[in-house]
């Protein structure tokens, strides 16, 4: 400063205080010293669990109690899209759970996108000033007037200082922690340095915890699903299929007419050899129709189609599947003819509304669906002759002009009060 | 310093007309340096490229304490650290007011401070003092 020194004294007066400032922050980070002891005792507890809720909520309680942060969140980004989701908080009355920020709205939406921290402590007043800057803009035709307001970012109202950092595993974003408080000014210097020692931390154990989980969910649902629509399910960050739920289905039953006799009369070996044939086949038509397999019963089979994934054509990829399965059965048949057995494809296809989801108990779960359609469907596959597929009259409405049937007789079926009129598939019609 | 907004700048032509501006952030770089942002080309801009002196008051949030910085123009920096934290702030409160692109930071204008004395005077609320134009 080369200065009058009359002027510099009111400098010289601010230094002092400045350092004043230094010394009680130094103090401060002495005092501190025991909370990084404390600390380093949570981060060995956020790396000891591979359970994400537990990470977070462990995380969000350090805030808390250790750092003295009340009111604190942590917002996940999903794989593939450009948006936060809230996924944990702490001191909120309402918990605004699922709100979510699109990258580069507001403060977490710019730490996100920037992959920045940001310590900002005057958002009302910044706010107030760049609104009235705006109304003058808008007076006198420089900008558009506002659009649809803002959508209303997750946590406090009337937010005056935020501290958000971004939650990077190795350059990539996993999400943002953001503690915030009412009152202007609320973070300092320490707060930031005490905030980036525990988010470095949680952003490790979290991202651990969310593969984890990945692999875990994605395990479960290609034993159900094929893998690609397991990997489809967890990437689309849907809704957990699992999760018991009701639609619409095409359900298909096939089973082997006459398995029963060659069961009992054939060498074990001879049985395991044809059901494993027989299995691999079908199988491949299921995957590649994306029906999904419900259940094997030694010779039989339950498919279904328009769920977990919507399907607008699932009729029709039931009844081609059918088709396929039986021209292909057919084959299989002559083989094992010339081996002596004796064993056709029977069919039954139906389509109506199911509860559908997990059902089982703890170690065992399957995907299952209940309703009238399947017995509908099971009924049918038992009517059927060698060779045939029956179709509910539902189903034909839907593929009506893809097909030629044939009428048959009445059939009463368990749990349906009217009587139904199935249909055998001759054939395909040729594509005109 | 991420004190009341706006702060309030005053600058001179060459020919000594005076002019007093809102200026969004003044930003504490180091000791001896402020940074103030800029976002639009104005009469600010304009009469700091004719005569470099500025005086920027600014005023604590905590004790309403304000404080006249005496003010010398360096440099104009449109990256580096102190103009993506400036710029950060900027477009996040922007965003939260239907403001995102069309209110942002051109630079960051990093001035020497000469001197710096407490406030003395009336101050009229933010409400009543133009925008920056």
């Amino acid at each position: 400063m080369s200065a009058d020194p009359r002027d510099t004294s009111e400098l010289r007066e601010q230094i002092a205080l400045n350092q004043q400032a230094i010394d009680r922050l130094n103090r401060d980070l002495a005092r501190k010293s025991d909370e990084i002891q404390i600390i380093q005792q949570i981060s060995s507890e956020i790396t000891s669990t591979l359970d994400l809720d537990e990470v977070l909520g462990i995380v969000l309680r350090a805030m808390d109690t250790v750092l003295g942060f009340a009111h604190s969140m942590i917002l996940l980004k999903d794989l593939g899209d450009d948006i936060l989701r809230v996924a944990a908080t702490r001191g909120y009355v309402d918990q605004a759970a699922g709100a979510q920020v699109r990258l580069g709205e507001g403060v977490i939406g710019v730490v996100g996108e920037r992959r920045r921290m940001m310590r900002i402590g005057n958002i009302g007043a910044s706010m107030r000033y760049l609104r009235s800057v705006r109304a003058r803009m808008e007076a006198a035709g420089e900008v558009a007037p506002a659009e649809a307001p803002a959508a209303a970012l997750p946590g406090l109202a009337d937010v005056q200082s935020q501290l958000a950092l971004p939650l990077t595993v190795k350059d990539r974003l996993v999400g943002v922690l953001a503690v915030e408080s009412q009152t202007p000014n609320a973070f300092d210097e320490l707060d930031e340095i005490l905030l980036r020692i525990v988010g470095n931390q949680a952003a490790t154990a979290i991202d651990n915890a969310r593969t984890y989980q990945m692999v875990e969910q994605l395990g479960r649902l290609k034993r159900f699903f094929s893998p690609q629509l397991a990997d489809l399910i967890i990437r689309g960050g849907a809704d957990d299929p699992l999760k018991t739920h009701r639609r619409e289905v095409t359900v298909v039953f096939l089973d082997l007419r006459g398995f029963t006799a060659f069961a009992e009369t054939s060498e074990p070996e001879e049985l395991m050899g044809v059901l494993h044939e027989y299995h691999a086949e079908m199988g491949r038509l299921i995957l590649a129709h994306e029906g999904t397999l419900e259940r094997f019963t030694g010779d039989g089979m339950m498919i279904f189609f328009n769920d977990p994934l919507p399907m607008p054509d699932a009729a029709e990829r039931a009844v081609r599947m059918a088709v396929t399965m039986r021209d292909r059965a057919a084959e299989l048949s002559v083989r094992w003819r010339r081996k002596g057995y004796e064993l056709d494809l029977g069919i039954g296809i139906a389509k109506g509304f199911a509860t559908i989801g997990a059902i089982g108990f703890e170690g065992r779960w399957d995907y299952g669906a209940i309703g009238t359609v399947t017995n509908l469907a099971a009924r049918l596959c038992g009517e059927a002759k060698p060779g045939q597929i029956l179709i509910s009259p539902r189903v034909l409405l839907e593929v009506e002009h893809l097909l030629e049937v044939e009428e048959l007789g009445l059939l009463t079926v368990k749990g349906l009060a009217r009587p139904v009129r199935p249909l055998n598939v001759v054939r395909l019609r040729d594509p005109v | 310093m991420q004190g009341v907004i706006p702060s309030h700048v005053v600058t001179c032509s060459h020919d000594g007309t005076p002019n007093a501006s809102a200026i969004s952030q003044v930003y504490y770089v180091d000791p001896d340096h402020v940074a103030l942002s800029h976002q639009f080309f104005n009469k600010t801009k304009r009469n700091i490229e004719e005569n470099p002196r500025a005086v920027v008051w600014v005023v604590n949030p905590e004790t309403f304490e304000s404080w006249d910085l005496e003010l010398e123009f360096v440099r104009s920096e449109t990256s580096g650290s102190v103009f993506e934290v400036m710029e950060m702030q900027i477009e996040a409160i922007a965003s939260m007011v239907g403001m995102k692109g069309i209110f942002k930071l051109r630079a960051a204008d990093i001035f020497r401070v000469i001197s710096a004395a407490k406030a003395v005077g009336e101050r009229i609320p933010p409400a009543e003092i133009p925008a920056p134009r």
